[in-house]
Parts: C-alpha cells; structure tokens; sequence
C-alpha cells in the first residue's frame, strides 16, 4: 500500500517535463509503482495538449511537409515501432537478478525495477559498483549527467540502521523493495519519501527483509556522529571512486 | 485497435448534461496508422505543425532558433508518423498525445546540448508504457473536458503560470524566480488552478 506520493509541485514539473533528470527518475519510478499519480500526470499532461492547442501558430516553411514526407519515404503505412507492439506490462519491468552477496549481505531477490532504472542495471542489480559502509548499508552510486544531485542506489540490510544524518539539501527516496521506518513514520514499496535540508532522521530496515531504495540527494548529507564525521572524506572518496566506474547509466 | 465507436465516446460533460465531443484529429491519426494514409497526414500536418513550432519557440528560446524550431517540428511530427498506431483513444486526446510527443523531443533536444557524456534515454522517463500497477480511473475522459472548458475561465495569474510551466518550460523554481514571487505563491497558484481544473492532487 503506497502512503507517500509526490505532490503538485513534482507532478506538475514532471509532466511538463520540466524536472532536473534525477528527480524525473525519482518520480518515473513512482509512477511505475502507482496508478492514481499516473492518472494525474496524464491529466496534467492534457492541460499542456489544451495550451498547444489554443497557441498563436507559427508557419512552417513551404517546402516542410515535402521534406518531411521525402524523409519518410515509400515506406508502406505507418511505421508501427516495437516499443508499441511489445506488451507493454511484461516490458515495463525487470525482475533483477540476485544481487551478489559479494559485500556479505544477504542476496536479494525480486526486485523490481522501474523502467526509469533498467539501464542502469542491465542484467541485475550485481552489475553495480557497490560500496560496504558499515555492517548493515551498501551504497551503489549512479551517475546522471547533467545533474548536480547525488543519486545512488540504497541496499539496506534487513533490521539495519542508517546513520543518523541531517539534510543540507533535499533528500527524495523512492523504495523499490523492502519497507524502512524512521521516527516519522514507516515506509513500503513504491512511497515516494522527501525530507528537506535541515531535517535529521535515522532510517532503519524492517527486521524480515532488506530493502532497497533509490535516493537522491541534493547535497551530500551530514552525518551526525563522531565516527560518520571521520569517515566521511573516506566514504566521500570512496563513493567518487565507485561513480567514476559506474558509467552504464 | 480500437474500433469506430470510440470516437463518439469521448464525452463532455458540462453543467447541464452529456454531450458527446468527437476528437476530430483521431479518425485521421487511425488512418495513418492503418494504412500510412498521406491525405490524412497532410491534415494533421498543416494543423499541428504550425502549433509545435509555436510551442518549441516559445519553450526553447533559451536552446533554438527559428531553423532549429523547424526542424525539431519535423522531428515531432516524423514521432507523429511513426508511432501513430501506438496512440490510444481511451488514453488521451490527439491534442494531449502530440502535446507530450513535442515535449519529449524538446527535452530531448536539451539533454544532447547540454554537454552531458552519458544520457538516459528519455523514453525510459517519460514513457506512455503501462505498468502493472493498473492506472487509477479518475474519470480521465470527463476530466479532460473540464479543463478544456475551464482553462479559458481561469484567472490570469494562474493561466500564467500554467503556460509559464507547460508552454515556457519552467519549473516552479524558476517561475517563481522570474515573477519574484515565494515558491510557496506560485505552488498555490498552480495548485488553485489545478483544482479549478478538477485535478484533485489531495496532497
Ligand atoms: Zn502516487
């Protein structure tokens, strides 16, 4: 049961296309997750078919339709491209394979990829880079060019913590399996979590299964602790590190 | 495929009963679809070239010139051509379909001039695929005639923002930053508007 949505403000940009690229995956993931924004986004997206609709025309040039259909060729009826053919639902997901336990956590299966994401993983989700940090997180960093936002992939172990941090800058989490709760409330599959800089919280798994999420951040967040102090320009590095490699998306 | 009935299905409900509005542009994307019918083409064409090369001068003036509006118009309407048997009546109107066509190519366009090494493909974003979880019905078809409807009766500050975001291609972020106005007023008013709209976001 999904709880947390996006609101108005990331529905409206999204269908008007007008989010930065990491936060559009963020909610492309949702959507994959929930019927009733996709609705809504397709409702959006007919306020923008009314506007073009009611705008001033400008003339194309006289020749634009015979380039056009030059373009286009002989070719016998309309095109029809696979991406319309292929069922749609069937396409629309991957089940990633079982994540290596390579780290020494335990494999997970069944994930579900949005589409958003399956790039990304091509071939499953032990394709990534992943970085150990502590017992019970890996991180697996994703680089979307063009985008100042940190975005990555969160394996958390079943009943492990995160470290409590608080947020420079805003935080959208998207949870693709498992549930998480922090003090503010517990979160299932496909809730689209935001926490704004200046907030604290410390996440932690359900104790039955681990989860994975899909974070991305607007600045790197500040861990509270002493010890999380001191790692950080290591993780920092470290992550770099790994985002240098992950180059698939 | 749909069948011929679903042109007379698209109703429009108003406040004093049922009417039925046919969306004139469908028969003519069906048979473009069904047999590459260049008449018909030509129809959408002369229509909605001229709209998309409006639309794409208006939200790419920061990216396009004139030439560029142009040839991106062809790109949308070649999009047009090719994908014509995708188009689903009981999804959305032929206004709406190309509306995210022309969008799609837009920030498409953006993305390979912003320099960036390694792209996503902005179909894996934007996509009209379905998803397992089934769309949640919201009563898509009456909803789309009460915008139509209502989007002339709106007031002007918030059919402004409403075309800053969907014609201009602006955020909320740069919306607000251009009227100096708080994030927050230009949230309510697109929020105000949408509700006016009947696009009931209850959060
Ligand atoms: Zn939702």
């Amino acid at each position: 049961m999904i709880s947390y949505h996006p609101d108005s403000r990331f529905l409206t940009d999204f269908a008007a296309a007008n989010l930065p690229m990491s936060e559009a995956v963020c909610v492309s993931a949702h959507l994959e997750f929930c019927g009733k924004c996709r609705a809504h986004v397709q409702q959006l997206a007919d306020i923008g078919g009314h506007m073009l609709a009611r705008l001033q025309p400008r003339a194309v040039e006289e020749d634009s339709f015979e380039r056009l259909m030059s373009r286009i060729g002989d070719g016998d009826g309309a095109q029809q491209t696979a991406d319309a053919v292929l069922p749609a639902a069937q396409e629309s997901l991957v089940l990633a394979e079982e994540v290596s336990s390579r780290a020494g956590l335990a494999p997970t299966r069944g994930v579900f990829l949005p589409r958003a994401l399956r790039r990304l993983s091509a071939g499953g989700l032990h394709n990534l880079s992943w970085v150990q940090l502590g017992n019970a997180l890996r991180v697996a960093p994703v680089r979307i060019s063009g985008d100042a936002r940190d975005t990555a992939i969160y394996d958390i172990k079943a009943g492990g913590r995160m470290p409590e941090h608080e947020h420079r800058g805003e935080e959208i989490t998207v949870l693709l399996k498992g549930s998480f709760s922090d003090a503010e409330g517990s979160y299932s599959r496909g809730d689209f979590v935001v926490r704004n800089a200046g907030e604290a919280h410390q996440p932690m798994a359900t104790q039955d299964t681990d989860c994975i999420c899909l974070v991305s951040l607007e600045r790197p967040v500040r861990p509270r602790g002493w010890f999380y102090r001191l790692l950080e320009p290591y993780v920092q590095y470290r992550l770099q590190k790994t985002l240098e490699r992950n180059t698939t998306f | 495929m749909t069948g011929t009935d679903d042109i007379n299905s698209r109703k429009n409900v108003t406040g004093w009963g049922t009417q039925t509005v046919p969306d004139p542009w469908e028969a003519s994307l069906r048979k473009v679809a069904q047999s590459g019918d260049r008449v018909e083409f030509r129809k959408l064409f002369d229509h909605f070239a001229p709209l998309i090369k409006a639309f794409l001068m208006k939200g790419m003036s920061a990216y396009a010139d004139r030439s560029m509006a142009e040839e991106m118009t062809q790109e949308v309407m070649l999009k047009v051509w090719n994908k014509a048997a995708s188009f689903n009546s009981g999804k959305a109107s032929v206004n709406t379909w190309i509306f995210t066509i022309a969008r799609n190519t837009r920030i498409d366009f953006i993305r390979r001039n912003d320099r960036a090494e390694r792209n996503i493909d902005i179909e894996d974003i934007w996509h009209e695929a379905d998803s397992p979880e089934p769309l949640v019905d919201l009563q898509q078809r009456r909803v789309e005639a009460v915008i139509r409807n209502a989007l002339s009766t709106l007031p002007e500050e918030q059919s402004l923002v409403l075309e800053k975001a969907f014609i201009e291609s602006k955020s909320h972020n740069e919306i607000a930053e251009e009227l100096d106005l708080p994030l927050g007023t230009v949230k309510s008013r697109i929020r105000l508007a949408l509700n006016k709209l009947q696009i009931l976001i209850d959060r």
